[in-house]
């Protein structure tokens, strides 16, 4: 029975990812292109040259940060869709303190990554405290205040911080940018932190007696309480540290790769994450392989435009139908029909072995 | 000057509500029958594109906004078929939805647009002088001259409220909701209600959308719904899940951007983000002081398995 579960937990996803590129294909093929062509400048672009490899790693940082805070969330039955909102209050707070604080160097790195991630968690922490004190949805909440740190940030490169007469912010300066690991490659150790974190999320979720604690929470709040469990502060804690991650995110893409802030920065990161720890059924480390193929992805998406023409617009489309798939596939195999037929399946399948 | 600028908020007011309170609407009908809908944002997207277009093809802003309902109830039975026959979980889904809907919203506009510099711009809908009312002084240039879609948006407000609390259909659409096992031992086909009120849900979204780019601005862009499915989800719970609260709700954030609109014009030297804020943050202090724990209908959120005891 576990194992079967397991298995449907990898086939979906997959299942899912060929379904959107077979439609993906046929767009591209009623665009005018060939779908061959231009999956295979796709993956050229992705894995083609060891920089190429490189762009797509650095891509796929910030991705692994906001997946892993909806992951974490989501894990204590909150939904938190304010990932953007916590990564660019953590990517504000780091360019505030890399530029203006007078600091450089590996001091500075440290104090931007620490108080970045800071910054995020009570960014994070406000929905949680509307939400056990005044019981409000905590999606609406984060929701708008992700828009509220969108103008916050505009504010920040439009004013506040402004670089001469281009709407941006000044860059933090080379010695405070986070390091590469090989001197000739765009990747730094950004991709190290991510991993890092994905692997103690992981280890706290599945390992420890708060992580059994929280997930319990997020099964069945009810049961949870009546265990004496403290779900309230479980819940809190689940949104602080939620948007530490995502804030922490922020600053690292801001020190490794964007270095300033400026229109469109972490658009979209937010709800991508949620949907990648969807795909990912909310495992941390199957988060950061689903965030490391959104990025594949879009690496791909620039060569294949530059080779055959098709928009990249194509590639947002394909990621938008392997969660639309995704989704509906777990819950399908979740339908109690579907999974009398399958139960009698296998048990045919074990009669006949015998 | 102080009149014109209050008449001028107000009738800014009326017309900010609208769109909000359409979809407010699409959603309390969709809660009602037991369906939290969060991908209003989404809906409203592809309504707003599907409007755009068809408004910009044939030059009919008419045409337009059915074009947006029918793209929102296109969008919607995704997320219905998805959550009503396959049990998917509701806020996932309607996440689902709000990815998938402006990714392609936005790679229709670019294949059919280009990438080019110079903006597409279709008609807008012109407003419409209702005779004698709109004499009123004060307030008859207020609520009587406005486009067609305003009046849409108020007669849906009363038939609304007519609907679920003076007839026998609204009452067993709202026993879908509340108690759905209860309501099909009465005989009313649940699954039949829960697929209505989906269709009125996309539609009604589709039309708010749409609302925005043949009514209020005449160009269609990425983002252009800014989060609106949101506010209007709040004003549903803040509206207590009756459309006389809702209408009310709306027309706060509707008054919150006008207001927001009329201080950018008048203070430019104030940095225009923290204008932008006041939506925003007047959604959560108005959630924040008159929110309540629950009191929406009884059983949404939750999938409905006919068999399952």
């Amino acid at each position: 029975m576990k194992i079967r579960e397991k298995l449907f937990g990898v086939m979906v996803p997959f299942v899912s990812v060929l379904l959107a590129f077979l439609i993906g294909s046929i767009i591209i093929a009623a665009l005018g292109a060939s779908p061959a062509a231009a999956i295979h400048y796709l993956f050229l672009g992705a894995f083609g040259s060891a920089s190429n490899i490189a762009t797509t790693l650095t891509k796929a940082t910030p991705l692994i940060f906001t997946g892993l805070c909806a992951c974490f969330a989501y894990r204590c039955g909150v939904f938190n869709l304010g990932g953007e909102g916590q990564f660019i209050i953590g990517a504000c707070v780091a360019v505030w303190v890399g530029v203006s604080w007078g600091i450089t160097g590996l001091p500075a790195i440290l104090l931007c990554l620490l108080l970045g991630t800071l910054a995020g968690g009570i960014w994070g922490a406000i929905p949680g405290i509307l939400k056990i004190t005044r019981g409000l949805n905590e999606m609406i909440v984060s929701i708008m205040l992700n828009y509220v740190a969108t103008l916050f940030m505009g504010l920040m490169y439009t004013s506040l911080l402004r670089e001469g007469s281009v709407p941006q912010t000044p860059a933090v300066p080379d010695v405070t940018q986070l390091p590469r690991i090989f001197s000739h490659l765009r990747v730094t150790w950004g991709i190290v932190i991510a991993l890092a974190v994905a692997l103690l999320v992981h280890y706290f979720l599945f390992s420890t007696t708060a992580g059994f604690q929280l997930r319990a929470v997020g099964l069945n709040s009810t049961a949870a309480r009546f265990n004496g469990f403290a779900v309230n502060r479980y819940i809190l804690f689940s949104f602080i540290v939620s948007g530490a991650i995502a804030g922490l995110g922020g600053s690292v893409e801001l020190l490794g790769t964007q270095y300033r802030l400026m229109s469109g920065f972490a658009l979209g990161f937010g709800f991508d994450g949620v949907a990648m720890a969807l795909i990912a059924q909310l495992n941390p480390l199957a988060t950061v392989l689903v965030a490391y193929f959104f990025a594949v992805l879009r690496t791909g998406a620039t060569t294949m435009q530059v080779g055959t023409g098709v928009p990249t617009s194509v590639i947002d489309i394909i990621q938008a139908l392997v969660i639309v798939f995704a989704v509906a596939g777990f819950a399908v195999v979740h339908l109690p029909q579907i999974k009398l037929y399958l139960s009698r399946m296998f048990t045919r399948k074990k009669e006949e072995g015998k | 000057m102080s009149m014109s600028f209050a008449a001028e908020i107000l009738l800014s007011t009326v017309r900010m509500a609208t769109p909000i309170l359409l979809v407010a609407l699409a959603e309390l009908y969709s809660e009602r029958a037991g369906l939290v809908n969060i991908g209003l944002d989404g809906i409203m997207t592809f309504g707003a594109l599907s409007g755009f277009m068809v408004c910009y093809l044939t030059g009919s802003p008419f045409l337009g906004i059915l074009a947006g309902a029918a793209g929102g109830i296109a969008v919607n039975m995704i997320y219905a078929f998805c959550t009503i026959t396959l049990c998917a979980e509701q806020i996932v889904y309607g996440m689902a939805v709000n990815i998938f809907a402006p990714a392609v919203a936005a790679f229709v506009y670019r294949i059919y647009f280009g990438v080019s510099s110079t903006l597409a711009q279709d008609t807008l809908m012109k407003p419409i002088a209702i005779p004698y009312l709109k004499d009123i002084p004060f307030l008859g240039d207020l609520l009587f001259h406005q486009t067609p879609m305003v009046y849409f948006a108020y007669l849906m407000v009363i038939f609304t409220a007519v609907f679920f609390n003076r007839t026998k259909a609204g009452l067993n659409f709202k026993a879908v909701g509340e108690y759905p096992k209860a309501a099909e031992t009465l005989g009313i086909n649940v699954i039949q209600k829960k697929y209505l009120a989906s269709m009125i849900c996309g539609a009604l979204a589709g039309i708010g959308g749409a609302y925005l780019t043949t009514c209020y601005v005449n160009t269609y862009s990425d983002g252009i719904v800014a989060g609106r499915g949101f506010i209007a989800l709040s004003a549903v719970i803040f509206g207590r899940w009756t459309s006389g609260g809702v209408l009310l709700a709306c027309l706060l954030f509707g008054f919150c951007d006008a207001l927001q609109l009329r201080l950018q014009v008048l203070s430019t030297s104030t940095p225009y983000q923290l204008f932008q804020m006041i939506p925003y943050a007047a959604t959560l202090v108005a959630l924040a002081v008159f929110g309540i724990k629950k009191a929406g209908p009884k059983s949404v959120g939750k999938a409905y398995r006919r068999e399952e005891r």
